[in-house]
């Protein structure tokens, strides 16, 4: 099997450590704050992400997400605040790469290197194995390009070799910002489950995006900012479940409103641009028992459920 | 004792570390071909400037010393030495690539002690820079060799050029670190390359032939002194020993501000 971009389809996932039980530590951001000038790119933040969970961190472009993951990296000083991971701030973490696995945007290869020398390179430079590179290589279905210069790679062989080089420790943590970015719906699935799979091996996974909609069956929990600041914090399954949305689509609208008022007098109901009604705080069975002795004709009664981005969108301001 | 056997086991795991972040520094040079590329340039800019030295018109008059005297030897010899441009260069790169490419944070993230990231590349393009500088004077000692019977010389000196190949692998090793530490300080990689080019070329250039009361002090001067260069007119450097602890300050002062500006600095 092949996917639409030539690449192998990774091998069969492998457990890679046998001292099982929980992996991964807990990640700490508290009152966690960075100003680049008079720019607040993180402001007074604060969540935590546990193991064995798969995280959404979500928020529009420039937020801050990637900000506070270069925080919680080392790599950028916090103004204020802590970010630490397993109770440590990175610096101090004695074998990082072991510990955690990180892939920051697919920018970060020298072209004219092959995917292969580039994780030796990394491997080298955190004290673990090079035989690792190649595991890794064929973990993420690269093996096959393993000899090729990364310049010459499409945007989602460059997201698999990020992949690759932070699982290159077989850490207990990854951080991994925009990981779907790039992959065909193919590599969306796949990625998918490997994240499930590795959250299953008890290990804290926490990946950023953008768009709500790329992670929504890949997370168990969000943590959503916007400007800096902490939106909401809390299992995926809260802002979903907004109580009952029905969508209703009948070619008698206004017996059917005249109905719900008198049967369901708590229904809430408004109309859609695309004619349908869209019918809050009641079950499906009473609107079809309305319509029922009403005698009006259903075209349509379902749940609404794909208006998530709208939650997510209104959440975070509809601010892109 | 079992405290102090975890103590040294803790410090050959420090050396081991070290080891192996100076490992990821050499393949990072090796696994691409701008060190190919640079070596093509050692090769070709000290070809010409052997064979430049030895064919060019001797008349009365001229600056330079000839070929008959010691002095126009020994020059000779240390224009075999001269690939130091390219070592500070590929040091340069080598950094600053980091920060183009984004492959820094990478780096940051498999060990994010600085000091010791820095430390490691210094060494591995000291490496690099002290091969540079070996090639150099091999290729153009035999350059030298081959040509120098066509023309009336004087007696080949065997120590010094010893002495001007030794120097040649120390000046271009410790140029190429002055080349990281430039390349740190700078980050923009065409501003690196176009300032160390001009410096290099053009100004300490001009200043070590013309002026080299000041000159002999500036890092390439230091380096003339280190290969027994004769200036225009018989301008005289610095001893060689004298030459070699200038170029080490200079090498060590912005080693050493180099890595301390990284210490803190945010990483994109």
């Amino acid at each position: 099997m092949t996917s639409p971009d030539g690449l192998a389809s990774p091998g069969p996932i492998i457990a890679t450590r046998s001292d099982s039980g929980v992996l991964g530590s807990r990640v700490d951001v508290a009152g966690l704050s960075k100003h680049f000038g008079s720019v607040v790119a993180v402001d007074d933040l604060t969540f935590t992400v546990d193991p064995g969970r798969v995280t959404g961190f979500l928020g529009p472009n420039g937020s801050g997400k990637t900000t506070t993951l270069r925080c919680l990296l080392g790599l950028v000083e916090p103004t204020t605040g802590t970010a630490t991971i397993g109770a440590q701030r990175y610096h101090d973490i004695a074998h990082p790469a072991r510990v955690v696995g990180a892939a920051l945007e697919a920018t970060g290869f020298h072209p004219g290197r092959t995917a292969r020398n580039h994780l030796r390179v990394l491997a080298l430079a955190g004290g673990i194995e090079e035989s690792r590179a190649d595991a890794t290589l064929d973990l993420v279905g690269l093996a096959d390009s393993a000899r090729r210069s990364v310049g010459g790679f499409s945007l989602g062989m460059r997201q698999r070799l990020q992949l690759a080089a932070a699982l290159l420790g077989d850490p207990g943590v990854l951080l991994l910002d925009e990981p779907a970015n790039g992959l065909d719906p193919e590599g969306i699935a796949w990625l998918r489950g490997f994240l499930r799979y590795l959250a299953s091996q008890g290990r804290t996974i926490l990946i950023s995006s953008h768009v709500l909609s790329e992670v929504e069956q890949t997370v168990d929990d969000v943590v959503i900012i916007a400007r800096g600041r902490l939106v909401r914090a809390c299992p995926l399954s809260d802002i979903t479940d907004h109580g009952q949305r029905l969508v209703v689509r009948t070619p008698q609208t206004e017996e059917l409103i005249a109905a719900l008022a008198q049967q369901v007098p708590q229904a809430r109901v408004s109309r859609q641009d695309d004619g349908s009604l869209l019918i809050e705080d009641v079950d499906s069975p009473s609107v079809g028992r309305a319509a029922l002795d009403a005698h009006i004709e259903l075209h349509e009664l379902r749940p609404a459920t794909s208006d998530l981005e709208q939650v997510f969108l209104s959440l975070t301001g509809g601010a892109q | 004792m079992s405290s102090t056997r975890a103590t040294s086991a803790a410090g050959a795991t420090v050396i081991a570390r070290r080891r192996s972040l100076l490992s990821a520094e050499i393949l990072k040079v090796t696994s691409t071909k701008m060190w190919l590329g640079m070596l093509i340039g050692v090769a070709l800019y000290i070809g010409i400037g052997v064979v430049a030295t030895i064919f060019a018109p001797e008349q009365p008059g001229m600056p330079m010393p000839r070929l008959s005297t010691t002095e126009g030897l020994r020059n000779l010899f240390s224009t075999a030495g001269s690939g130091y441009v390219f070592a500070i260069v590929i040091g340069a790169l080598g950094m600053t690539q980091e920060l183009r490419h984004r492959t820094l944070s990478s780096m940051l993230l498999s060990e994010p002690r600085r000091n010791r990231v820095m430390v490691a590349k210094m060494g591995a393009y000291a490496g690099v820079g002290a091969f540079y500088g070996l090639v150099g004077v091999v290729f153009g000692y035999a350059l030298a060799l081959a040509f120098l019977p066509l023309k009336d010389h004087g007696d080949i000196p065997i120590d010094t050029m010893w002495q001007i190949a030794g120097g040649s692998i120390l000046g271009c090793a410790l140029f190429a670190i002055l080349g990281v530490a430039v390349g740190t300080l700078v980050r923009n990689q065409i501003g690196a390359i176009l300032g160390i080019l001009v410096w290099v070329l053009l100004i300490e250039a001009l200043l070590v032939a013309f002026l080299p009361a000041v000159g002999k002090w500036l890092p390439g001067g230091a380096l003339s002194g280190v290969l027994q260069s004769t200036g225009f007119n018989g301008a005289s450097y610095l001893p060689v020993w004298g030459g070699a602890l200038v170029l080490v300050g200079y090498t060590a002062v912005f080693g050493v501000i180099a890595a301390a500006t990284t210490q803190r600095r945010d990483v994109s």
